[in-house]
């Protein structure tokens, strides 16, 4: 019977690909093989490692979700989540209402516009060492500007870098001024296809500048918003190399993330407890969960647009 | 350059001995090692010496600066391509050796060194008295001291009597805060110190030889359990904290001030430190008029002088014939006067073997520190840093309580406490699984 009835189906055409789907294969195949080498397979790998123990140097040893209930018990990770969070709650928002007010800004018609721009993008195409050696000009609690002002204006220098409170803010401080010329040019992209008929129809009406960019401009480039809070959101929680080198001693993986881990993120703890300390499958683990919470968090957010962004049709 | 003469004799010699024993085949060995700047150009000029001596041996080499160094090499080893022979930083020997990554040197080191010519070689020996390596080159810490500031103040430089109170009292009259003030007096600011006695760095040439000479540190001599909660540790970590506090050492947010943790002594912002041999290089090259001697003394005269031993590795998987032929290359840099001679002339390290340490070349070689000698003392009373396979980690977890107390933000008892639980924590993951 059920032989019979896999006879029959061989009678019915097999999945034959049409040429254009060989061609479209063929194109794709770069990118395919790519994905299937460097992602697919790493991602299993690392899925196989987060359930092992694994120092590198010996075959890793399957231990089942030991990995897993030991991340439950360590405050460590717990606190890196908690900073990774807070520090994203803080970046999110500010980098994406600044950007919008600058972009806004540059998308008048100035007197060299384009160098105003093309100032607020040279951090975006510097390196992170570049950028901390003027952050630390700024920060240092010797030698820095900040604390100078501070002192002008009669008030108790900081330690910042230093300081268990204000570590976070000053490197989403640094963070911001990094990263924000990025974010700007997306946002100048969609305000520059916002029609221009819509603001002259709002100019009869007898809007304002503020209304007209509420009523206007917001809802037009909430597209643009939504794009600038995903990526902003992504980039936060893989934030590394920044607290690597600004709160590390001369490029020391484990002194960084301090002082009292409170710095610490988990893509920093990740690195340490994998490169540093020799427990990649700790590592691993790590990195699935990095990777499960931001797949929510995208998630959640893709959700929400439907209540807010809204697309021309 | 008679020098170089004697140089080029021996080894035109040492040739036609080689290739008389070759029966003409060659082994290719990869030899992995860190750079250095200009110690790069030296290794590869010895290793040309090596082949030239060695005509049936072939070297490849693999390097690249230090973090990229060690983190590529783990991927190696765990992808079975690792350097047949590779240079390793001396605290990372065990974490190789336990985890099987090195091949035990015991038989070969018995058999072909006599170890009384060697420093070092019990560094890397185990608790059960197995070696896994062979030195390179030996950093081992000493007191560095300013001299000028030191006249300036008025005060007798150090010497061998000293005990760790003395360099509190000569530090508190070398400290000087902003308004000119020195760390005795009524007023001294604290917080704003241009000046400090001692500065003072993280484990080597922080608190592990306080730790050591109070009686105290941090594990036991199996290396497998915590020591932390000591009476001893406690006196030793409550006279560290004190210097800090009173503005005379600095603490661990003075240090973040500099853009590097290193540069207080160098750019004369400190007037004495603990220094391993290489520091001599920074303070060279700033000018600093400065010299050496040993570390202080305990309260009981118990003193101790930490020892890196950065060392020769063969890999455990390099076959027979290639971990021969690196073994060949460990001899020739250890035994050849002039390997040891050349290495010793870039200043990096103490020479391995005794003889051309204790020779003019290094003890007179024109670059300061004058009292090179009191290096070569510290032997008697030096130690490994409690080197095991968990060593980075342990160390990270001692660092984080115990910076709390140097920064005054919790009692020195609450953090031994907690870093004794922390620190033992660590060692039983690791060696409870094995």
């Amino acid at each position: 019977m059920r032989l019979g009835k896999a006879r029959e189906r061989t009678h019915t055409k097999p999945f034959k690909l049409s040429n254009e789907g060989k061609w479209g294969i063929l194109m794709i195949s770069p990118y395919l093989i790519h994905f299937i080498v460097f992602i697919l397979f790493t991602m299993f790998a690392s899925l196989y490692f987060s359930f092992s123990h694994y120092d590198m140097l010996n075959a890793p040893q399957w231990v089942g979700l030991e990995n897993y209930t030991k991340l439950v018990n360590d405050t460590v990770f717990w606190k890196a989540l908690g900073n990774t969070v807070y520090f994203t709650v803080l970046f999110v928002p500010a980098q994406t209402i600044l950007a919008l007010i600058l972009a806004s800004a540059l998308n008048q018609q100035l007197r060299g516009l384009k160098l105003y721009r093309m100032a607020h993008f040279i951090p975006v195409i510097s390196s992170w060492t570049v950028v901390l050696y003027v952050a630390d000009a700024i920060f240092n609690p010797r030698f820095g500007l900040a604390n100078d002002l501070l002192l002008k204006l009669g008030m108790q220098p900081q330690q910042w870098l230093n300081d268990e409170h204000l570590v976070i803010p000053v490197l989403v401080v640094v963070a911001v001024w990094k990263g924000i010329g990025y974010m700007m040019v997306i946002f100048l992209a969609g305000l520059q296809n916002v029609p221009e008929d819509l603001y002259e129809a709002a100019d009869i009406e007898g809007a304002g500048v503020l209304q007209k960019f509420r009523h206007v401009t917001i809802p037009l480039i909430s597209g643009t918003t939504f794009l600038v809070l995903v990526l902003s959101t992504i980039t936060t929680f893989q934030a590394f190399e920044q607290i690597y080198v600004m709160t590390g001693n001369s490029g020391d993986i484990t002194a960084a993330g301090g002082p009292d881990n409170s710095s610490m993120v988990l893509m920093l703890y990740l690195f340490q407890q994998g490169f540093a300390f020799l427990k990649m499958g700790y590592a691993s683990a790590i990195a699935w969960i990095l990777f499960i919470m931001l797949f929510i968090i995208t998630l959640i957010q893709v959700k929400l647009q439907n209540k807010w962004v809204h697309y021309e049709k | 350059m008679a020098f170089i003469l004697v140089l080029a004799g021996c080894s035109s010699k040492d040739d036609k001995e080689a290739s008389a024993t070759s029966d003409g085949s060659t082994t290719e060995i990869t030899l992995g090692f860190y750079s250095s700047g200009s110690a790069d150009e030296k290794m590869n000029e010895l290793i040309k010496k090596f082949e030239e001596q060695h005509p049936d041996i072939k070297v490849k080499t693999q390097n690249a600066p230090y973090q990229q160094f060690f983190q590529k090499l783990d991927t190696q080893i765990a992808g079975g391509n690792a350097p047949d022979v590779w240079l390793s930083d001396g605290v990372f020997v065990q974490k190789y050796a336990e985890r099987g990554a090195a091949k035990d040197l015991t038989e070969w080191i018995n058999n072909d060194l006599n170890k009384d010519d060697y420093y070092g070689l019990d560094f890397n020996k185990d608790s059960d008295g197995k070696y896994w390596a062979v030195p390179q080159g030996i950093q081992i810490g000493a007191l560095f001291y300013n001299k000028d500031m030191f006249d300036k103040a008025g005060v007798d430089y150090p010497d061998d009597s000293w005990t760790w109170e003395d360099l509190k009292e000569a530090g508190a009259q070398l400290s000087i805060d902003s308004t000119g003030k020195t760390a005795n007096d009524s007023g001294y600011n604290a917080n704003s110190v241009k000046q400090y006695g001692l500065t003072f760095f993280n484990i080597t040439e922080g608190w592990m030889p306080v730790l050591k000479s109070y009686g105290g540190g941090v594990l036991d001599e199996e290396l497998r359990n915590s020591i932390v909660d000591s009476p001893e540790n406690k006196e030793a970590v409550n006279y560290i904290v004190d210097g800090m506090q009173r503005g005379i050492f600095t603490d661990p947010s003075d240090l973040q001030a500099f853009q590097s943790p290193m540069a207080p002594f160098p750019s004369q912002t400190a007037a004495m430190r603990i220094g391993i041999y290489a520091r001599a290089l920074a303070a060279n090259e700033t000018g600093v008029n400065y010299d050496v001697t040993v570390l202080p003394k305990g309260p009981d005269g118990k003193r101790f002088s930490p020892v890196i031993a950065n060392s020769w590795i063969i890999s455990n998987s390099a076959s027979d014939e290639k971990a021969k032929a690196a073994w060949e290359w460990i001899k020739y840099w250890v035994s050849e006067d002039e390997v040891q001679k050349e290495w010793a002339a870039l200043g990096e390290a103490v020479p391995v073997k005794k003889s051309v340490a204790n020779s003019d070349l290094f003890l007179d070689s024109g670059e300061k520190p004058d009292n090179k000698q009191a290096f070569l003392d510290s032997f008697d009373f030096a130690g490994t840093l409690d080197v095991n396979a968990v060593w980075s980690e342990w160390v990270k977890k001692f660092g984080d309580n115990i910076d709390r107390a140097f920064l005054g933000e919790t009692s020195v008892d609450d953090s031994l406490e907690q870093a004794d639980k922390d620190v033992q924590k660590v060692l039983d993951e690791f060696y409870n699984n094995q």
